[in-house]
């Protein structure tokens, strides 16, 4: 029974196979097509398994297990410093193969490595079969950081439609246990009963559960209260028969419906056998339609106390779960938290400068470190100080402890509104850190020439800032001045690219990542930071403007000539490590436990780990070019 | 036993099997030797491996085999093939032949595994393959002593190796661990300059008698 053996061995493969993506989406003909055909081979650690010395590949490979090392050959270019390595279910050529050409790289095993392999014409057929294969193929990175995207929004999908859709269905509203009473209960045990629930209505049922009647507070003075009616009459006599009644599969939208059209404010929720589930308010409608981005933004602009601030805080949050839900990417979603935030601070701003007389005073309102950068995650500090100008013959101290005692209301407020003050007192309520341009200068002009540790910090918090609110061009001057000055100090630079370098990004040689003590990675210190920090180095030589990461990325990459694709690389790395930030804080927020940075790469699915560990090699790929560039 | 049983003349007569059987049996005989002094990646091996009621050679019977052969220093699924012994062990057997060929054949614990099969395939064909057997049990430690260096089960090589097997106390799922291991055996052996059949059955040899020395 030859046949038995082979179907069993070719189950075994595509058993393997099926645990990886794209795999575990292939169409089963297209699996089994692949299982059959792909025979397996051993290569020895240190051999070569593929070069570009051999010309047209001619057979696809997937690492089964061991480690295989991809690195790119040819003239000496800003992408060959990176060596790639492949763990088991990662494939190699695929550009190569799909273009028939000879590979760029050089594809070393650098453990003994079991290696499926198929050959290139099946390879090129199960393109052909299998659309799940073709899109893998033309989109590698691209469909990966797709997929991941997919999968969060999943994940988010079910607990946002919970919490905030409109298409909510009314089931999922009710949260209470219904209240209710039969129609022959005496009025006094149904209004007792409201006050003792504190509830605004109470429905009347028959012994079958049903809705038969609805009595609400304001219907107590009409009815009960000026007629002078006996409280131990039976609360039938005086309660709304044939209320209005919702199933609990209507939506949300439905309801508010039903209250505009009747003018309630009540309605009730049946199941499908007409058995009360409970009441919706306008209320409990109203919460839900209020976290929106518009929303938010006119209640910012509306809010005329600290409550409705806070308010307007809390549902910024519920909005980047509802935006994260939707699938949008980390660039737009820290952008629009940005946006809120800085829209957020400017009103506590305006509502503080309305109580402090800061008449004639030119000033600028400054955001550093994250909060600068327009990478703001959940759990950012508040980091902020005040740029501002001393007309001629002015009294500086005056003046300046005027702006004092309104940056201090503006940071108590900001703390009340959840943006924790700044341990390290960086805020504007600090003497040291509300200084007028030619102090900042001096400032940073120390930190420049005499870059001790201390000043080296201090310049990747206070180099990223930007001008939140205010004369905007206060801070222009300051920046114009700054990267003068930074560039013409190369030592200073060298300096801070020698510090950028000190924490290398926790790729393993052995595992696929370093992990601390606890098993986790720091995905701020050990991954967002790595970017941050070299970007920063190349927009004070490229001379940009921008503060953000990707900005200056982008535009200092380009001035210096990196091609686009490396940079669109590089800028992907950077956004999926933020994504994931903001995805734990997420989570941790939920159990009110404060977000920390700090992910288990073994919770990880393979996907995001794959993709975790791609983000790391760009880091390292920026990282290398900082050690050519100042020889480190 | 073997010796008495063939000398006391209990053996089956070829000529009572049936004919299709008597044919095959009669081309494999026909077959040449290998070619022991070829390289790796121009040789068929094929890996044996047993099912049996236990591990008491004096008791237990044989209750199916596998083979999976490696060419060319390749393991392809299609070339493979499993059989239990029950109903017909004659033909269970015979087919193994045709599979194999006149090997080189590798086992893991010939000890075990070739004393088992031989005795069956006497009773069954009354024929004792000419083989060349390569036992894995003396191979590896001398080839990869840097995992392990003296005879080990099984089970320890896969561990030090990482390889997985479905079923591992189904014939066909050893056959495929052990097919594994010997495709890393060929890779140490050609770095070591031992290129062919050959060379591996001498390394062999000497370490059985070193063992037995030592």
């Amino acid at each position: 029974m030859p046949a038995a053996a082979s179907e069993m061995l070719v189950g075994a493969s595509s058993d393997f196979l099926t645990r990886f993506s794209p795999f575990n989406r292939m169409e089963p003909e297209a699996l089994e097509f692949l299982a059959e055909r792909a025979t397996l081979a051993f290569h020895a650690r240190g051999s070569e398994i593929l070069t570009p010395e051999m010309g047209q590949p001619t057979h696809f490979h997937i690492v089964q297990r061991g480690k295989v090392q991809a690195r790119q050959l040819g003239p000496a270019s800003v992408t060959d410093y990176a060596a790639m390595t492949l763990g088991p279910g990662e494939c190699f050529p695929i550009g190569a193969i799909s273009a028939q050409r000879p590979s760029t790289n050089a594809y070393v095993a650098v453990e003994d490595s079991f290696v499926f392999q198929l050959p290139a014409e099946d390879f090129l057929k199960l393109m052909q079969m299998s659309p799940v294969f073709h899109v893998f193929c033309t989109q590698y990175i691209a469909s990966l950081l797709n997929q991941s995207r997919q999968q969060l929004q999943s994940t988010f999908a079910q607990r946002a439609a919970e919490q905030q859709t409109m298409t909510t269905p009314l089931g999922q509203l009710v949260k209470k246990a219904p209240i209710f009473v039969t129609p022959d209960s005496s009025i006094r045990a149904a209004l007792e009963k409201m006050s003792e629930m504190r509830i605004g209505c109470i429905v009347i049922t028959d012994a079958d559960q049903k809705p038969l009647g609805i009595l609400t507070q304001s219907d107590l003075l009409p009815r009960v209260v000026l007629p002078g009616i006996d409280l131990q009459r039976p609360i039938g006599d005086v309660m709304t028969a044939t209320p209005h009644v919702m199933s609990a599969s209507d939506s949300a939208y439905d309801a508010a419906l039903e209250m505009a059209t009747h003018g309630v404010r009540h309605l009730l929720v049946v199941d499908s056998e007409g058995r009360l589930k409970g009441v919706v308010s306008e209320r409990d409608l109203f919460t839900l339609q209020r976290i929106g981005l518009r929303q938010i933004r006119s209640s910012i602009e509306g809010a005329d106390d600290l409550e409705a601030l806070q308010r307007a805080s809390r549902d910024i949050r519920q909005l980047a779960l509802n935006l994260i839900a939707q699938g949008i990417g980390a660039e737009q979603l820290t952008q629009f938290i940005s946006a809120l935030n800085d829209a957020l601070t400017c009103r506590i701003i305006d509502l503080a400068r309305a109580k402090h007389d800061l008449y004639g005073i030119d000033y600028a309102w400054l955001a550093f470190g994250s909060e600068g950068r327009h990478e703001q995650t959940l759990s950012s500090d508040q980091d902020n100080g005040i740029i501002y100008a001393c007309p001629e013959g002015a009294d500086q101290a005056a003046l300046k402890s005027r702006l004092l005692a309104c940056a201090k209301e503006v940071n108590e407020n900001l703390a009340a509104c959840g943006f924790p003050l700044c341990k390290g007192n960086i805020m504007a309520s600090n003497p040291e850190l509300c200084l007028t341009l030619d102090e900042w200068k001096g400032r940073f002009g120390d930190w420049i020439r005499e870059p001790d540790p201390q000043a080296l910090l201090n310049a990747t918090i206070f180099f990223d800032y930007r001008v939140l609110c205010g004369n905007e061009r206060l801070g222009d001057q300051l920046r114009a001045w700054l990267n003068r000055t930074a560039k013409a100090y190369s030592n200073f630079l060298r300096l801070m690219a020698s510090n950028a370098l000190q924490v290398a990004p926790p790729l393993g040689r052995i595992r696929d990542f370093v992990v601390e003590d606890d098993g986790t990675i720091d995905l701020k210190k050990s991954g967002a930071r790595l970017f941050v920090d070299v970007a920063r180095i190349l927009a004070l030589r490229a001379d940009v403007a921008s503060s953000s990461t990707v900005q200056r990325l982008r535009q200092a990459g380009t001035r210096m000539g990196m091609p686009a694709e490396e940079i669109a690389a590089l800028i992907d790395g950077f956004h999926f490590i933020q994504l994931l930030r903001l995805r734990a804080q997420h989570l941790d927020t939920e159990h009110d436990a404060p977000g920390d940075n700090r992910i288990d790469p073994d919770t990880l699915n393979e996907l995001d780990r794959r993709i975790l560990k791609e983000a790391f090699r760009q880091a390292r790929k920026l990282q290398l070019r900082l050690k050519l560039d100042y020889q480190l | 036993m073997n010796w008495l049983t063939r000398l006391l003349g209990t053996r089956t007569d070829t000529t009572s099997l049936d004919a299709p059987l008597r044919d095959a049996i009669a081309s494999w005989e026909a077959l040449a030797a290998p070619e022991l002094g070829s390289a790796h990646f121009e040789t068929r091996y094929v890996v044996i491996n047993t099912e049996a009621t236990g591990l008491d050679l004096d008791k237990d019977r044989l209750l199916a085999v596998a083979a999976i052969a490696i060419d060319r220093e390749h393991l392809s699924p299609h070339d493979s093939y499993y059989a239990p012994l029950e109903p017909d062990a004659a033909t269970a057997l015979t087919n193994l032949l045709t599979f194999a060929g006149k090997g080189p054949v590798v086992v893991f614990n010939a000890s075990f595994n070739r004393s088992l099969l031989e005795r069956a395939l006497d009773e069954h064909l009354g024929l004792t393959p000419d083989w060349t057997w390569l036992d894995l049990h003396w191979l590896l430690p001398a080839l990869y002593d840097e995992h392990i260096d003296g005879p080990a089960r099984l089970a320890d090589w896969m561990k030090a190796f990482g390889i997985e097997t479905f079923q591992r106390h189904h014939a066909l799922g050893g056959a495929w661990a052990i097919a594994q291991l010997m495709l890393a055996a060929q890779a140490r052996a050609r770095a070591l300059g031992l290129n062919t059949p050959r060379s591996l059955a001498d390394l062999e040899h000497s370490r059985r008698q070193l063992r037995r020395h030592g």
